[in-house]
């Protein structure tokens, strides 16, 4: 799994690559709770390049909304492959969640 | 004449061969063989200690004996602080003293003689500390000892840095010999490897506590389930098969009779794996109990469960299904949370029932909602986790729910569905580690 974060002025955009498992899911982890820590308004995670994600992957996104929501902070997923929309149709994350086409969709929402 | 030459040859290479040394020449070889002798037995005798603690004093003590040293210190180094640790030391007087936490001493990497010879992983033989500007006088890990000369020699296994092993003050010299200095690092050699022989061991017995530990989690999680996975009542026939992950998975399914002539089937996904979610699991498995006692309708048990899971550490959740049969109508009503479409299997097909669902519970606060059913003779219901589609072949490819569907459909008339459905997947994954857990709950109404 790689990550790539990018700041903006108004949002950051991270990037991940790769499967979000067990394994991988506490390096994104930590990367997403110092975003968290410093209170980031608006995180939009960039899921295009993922293959994979498990439910310890998921989980992370939830422990990061959790405490984003605390401080109104948003949480935003974009770009989610099909393989990926189907787990999130299931699991009904969509309800959970935030999902835009686009990096821009979401930004400008 | 060519015999003379003969002779001429073999008599100037027995010249050659007859080689006059000093007494004090043969005495230093001699030495060396002893040493080097000390050194092969002593080396047997610490290659099998694996005990780290116990490791470290024998090799002090002797190192001391061989280096003929007052003292002798072994810094160990820590990877994560980027720090050196005095742990051990051992003087003329007083044995080992395996130093207490408060006063280790500690060496930042180029700090005093012991950081230099760190950073630069080069031994150095010095006849007077006080005279070397590296010599660092606030710390020292031997109380009362004064150093006058001592060899440091860095300590490198496979992995890199391990430590520095010195030795202090020459018992019967005033310092040590650059001769001294090459016995110390061959010792030191033979150290490294039984200091890394012994943390192989220690991390290899760790994580054997580990697996352990896990397999407990995993006996004890599956002790959670219902004692038999099978059992009729009215006309309902309910049957579960649960098959554990490599690793400890979350698939809970779980059965109850909240009111007389009812019968509540939960099938659920705790996320993550690991004793976590055997933990929490254990939780879920405790609460529903508790909170569907007396209740008739899933979709309030759902709530309550919700509502107390809004807290869960580390973001985590439980996706489920939940339904109650009326076991003399065969009415039935279920609630969701983010788990799977359920398949309704009937003599005319098998339907994909993805009914209004809510999210998994414990992530936001909701109202979740039932949808209303009734079954007729010779339906069954087939209810699973997500393991059993999500399972991978030696080629890394996913079985897929549609996949899965698929095969249901062309099958479904079979008796044993659920069986042949557990063989479809295995040979699907033809040997490949199973990522999660496997869970079918089939319910058959006659």
């Amino acid at each position: 799994m790689k990550i790539d974060t990018v700041l903006h002025s108004d949002y950051t955009v991270v990037s991940i690559a790769g499967e979000i498992d067990m394994y991988s899911s506490p390096a994104l982890r930590d990367m997403l709770l110092t975003l968290v820590k410093k209170n980031t308004a608006t995180v939009i995670v960039n899921l295009k390049e993922v293959r994979y994600i498990d439910s310890s992957g998921i989980a992370t996104f939830v422990e990061a909304l959790k405490k984003m929501l605390a401080y109104k902070g948003k949480l935003k997923m974009a770009q989610v492959p099909d393989r990926l929309m189907e787990i999130f149709n299931f699991s009904k994350l969509d309800k959970v969640f935030e999902i835009y086409g686009s990096i821009e969709d979401a930004a400008n929402s | 004449m060519k015999s003379n030459v003969k002779n001429g040859a073999a008599a100037s290479k027995k010249n050659i061969d007859k080689v006059t040394v000093s007494a004090s020449y043969l005495r230093n070889i001699e030495k060396k063989v002893e040493d080097l002798e000390s050194i092969i037995e002593v080396s047997y005798i610490i290659s099998s200690t694996l005990d780290y603690g116990k490791l470290i004093s024998l090799v002090m003590e002797k190192a001391k004996h061989i280096m003929q040293a007052e003292a002798c210190s072994i810094l160990q180094y820590d990877k994560e602080s980027d720090k050196l640790v005095s742990e051990f030391a051992i003087t003329g007087q007083r044995v080992t003293s395996n130093v207490l936490p408060k006063d280790r001493v500690t060496f930042d990497m180029g700090q005093g003689i012991a950081g230099w010879v760190a950073e630069h992983l080069e031994s150095v033989v010095i006849k007077d500390v006080y005279l070397d500007e590296r010599f660092y006088h606030k710390a020292n890990p031997l109380n009362n000892f004064k150093t006058k000369s001592m060899i440091a020699v860095p300590l490198v296994g496979r992995r890199g840095l391990l430590g520095v092993a010195m030795v202090m003050n020459s018992k019967d010299r005033n310092y040590f010999s650059d001769y001294d200095a090459g016995i110390f690092q061959t010792f030191c050699v033979q150290i490294s490897a039984a200091i890394e022989n012994s943390r192989f061991y220690t991390e290899s017995v760790k994580m054997e506590k580990f697996r352990e530990g896990l397999e407990i989690a995993s006996v004890l999680q599956k002790s959670f389930l219902p004692e038999t996975p099978a059992f009729r009542k009215g006309n309902l026939h309910v049957s579960a098969t649960n098959i554990p992950a490599d690793k400890v998975g979350g698939d809970i399914y779980d059965f109850t009779e909240p009111v007389n002539g009812s019968i509540g089937v939960l099938v659920g996904d705790v996320s993550g794996k690991g004793i976590s979610a055997a933990l929490y699991m254990a939780k879920i498995i405790s609460d529903f109990r508790y909170k569907s006692k007396m209740i008739e309708r899933p979709e309030v048990v759902f709530n309550r469960l919700n509502e107390g899971l809004s807290n869960s550490p580390m973001g985590m959740f439980l996706t489920a299904s939940y339904f109650i049969v009326d076991v003399q109508t065969g009415q039935f009503a279920v609630s969701s949370a983010g788990h799977p479409p359920f398949l309704w299997i009937t003599n005319a097909g098998v339907r994909i029932m993805d009914i209004p669902s809510g999210p998994p519970l414990g992530i936001l606060q909701y109202e979740y909602i039932s949808s209303g059913f009734t079954l007729k003779s010779g339906d069954r219901l087939l209810i699973l986790t997500d393991g059993v589609f999500d399972v991978i072949n030696a080629n890394g490819e996913r079985l897929g729910f549609k996949h899965l569907v698929a095969y249901i459909k062309e099958h479904r008339e079979k008796e044993t569905l659920v069986q042949a459905i557990v063989d479809y997947v295995h040979d699907f994954s033809d040997g490949a580690e199973m990522p999660d857990d496997i869970t079918l709950v089939e319910l058959k109404w006659q």
